[in-house]
């Protein structure tokens, strides 16, 4: 090791003001919640939950209307491919955080499946709207949870078709 | 008697896009204290708040519009125009697979919060960055809290030693 290189190393003290201002003993959230304390602060999270299955219903509407769009005409298939790429991550980002893991699960599967595509054929986009026709049924029914044997059955099916249909990817 | 964090005194900026996330962020501060959460979609609207008020804890999320959250880091943690280098930052993302753990650690954050994620573990996030605050690197390289978080006993040389 060079005598340049380790001059090329600056350490800083940890900035502690943050924590002297707002750690005590007499007022606050116990830094050490206790299980009653955690789940009331889980129920503050569910309480996001209505909003969460109305935005993505119509998240799911609008584009599935676009994949059927792209399947009609083509041209259009970009316009779908970005819809997706938009649902897929919104889905799987907070389908697990609502008590539904199903669809984070299947989010990622059409996550994968669009991954760096900037077309797609029709076959592709059937494969697409077959991912969030599941998704619907899902948020519909009130799926939460992993679902029975049928529902993780399908999403072996859906990762199948997913993997038939990969390529060509472009 | 237990230690106790006053969220009042704390100044947060969620920086998300997705309102139903940036609404659960703001929901889970509200419960547990805090009074002062600024919520903004993008960046842009981020730094504009940092150049005028004193914010204590960023929380962020990765996919954001125009410039992203990594970019977001990069410029605060690395631009000499940056309003505040040291505030610590925790990003939110369902982009939890391990180059993208590792690329945001990189580039300095504080903590790392993978999505779907529960009201436990945002909360350690919080606490960890406000009890324990870590020391922060500079080299040519990298600028940002010490990566090195585990203190493991190693025989050869410190690459930091002087």
């Amino acid at each position: 090791m060079t005598d340049k290189k380790k001059k090329n190393v600056q350490i800083i003290p940890a900035q502690t003001e943050l924590k002297r201002r707002t750690v005590n003993y007499a007022k606050g959230m116990d830094i050490n919640l206790s299980p009653e304390q955690l789940m009331e602060l889980e129920q503050v999270v569910q309480r996001s939950t209505d909003n969460f299955v109305r935005q993505i219903g119509s998240d799911l509407a609008d584009t599935r209307q676009l994949v059927i769009d792209a399947v009609k005409d083509n041209g259009k298939s970009a316009i779908a491919l970005q819809g997706c790429v938009d649902l897929a991550y919104s889905v799987k980002a907070l389908g697990g955080t609502f008590q539904y893991p199903l669809m984070t699960q299947i989010a990622k599967s059409l996550e994968t499946f669009i991954l760096d595509r900037s077309t797609a054929t029709k076959k592709q986009l059937l494969v697409m709207q077959l991912h969030i026709d599941a998704l619907y049924v899902i948020l519909a029914s009130r799926v939460t949870g992993f679902g029975t044997t049928v529902e993780q059955a399908t999403i072996a099916a859906l990762a199948k078709l997913a993997e038939r249909y990969g390529d060509p990817r472009a | 008697m237990s230690a106790k964090i006053d969220f009042s005194k704390i100044s947060f900026l969620v920086v998300d896009g997705d309102k139903i996330s940036a609404q659960v962020v703001f929901d889970t501060l509200a419960y547990l204290g805090a009074t002062h959460v600024q919520r903004v979609p993008n960046p842009q609207d981020a730094f504009q708040i940092l150049r005028s008020q004193q914010i204590d804890v960023i929380v962020t999320e990765w996919r954001l519009r125009g410039m992203d959250g990594l970019e977001f880091l990069d410029s605060l943690r690395n631009s000499i125009s940056s309003p505040n280098r040291f505030v610590p930052v925790i990003m939110l993302t369902a982009h939890s697979e391990e180059q993208y753990v590792t690329k945001a650690r990189d580039l300095g954050i504080t903590e790392f919060l993978a999505k779907p994620f529960n009201a436990k573990a945002l909360y350690s996030r919080l606490v960890s960055v406000i009890t324990r605050p870590r020391r922060f690197i500079n080299t040519d390289t990298y600028f940002g809290p010490d990566r090195r978080r585990r203190q493991v006993s190693f025989d050869g040389p410190d690459r930091r030693d002087a």
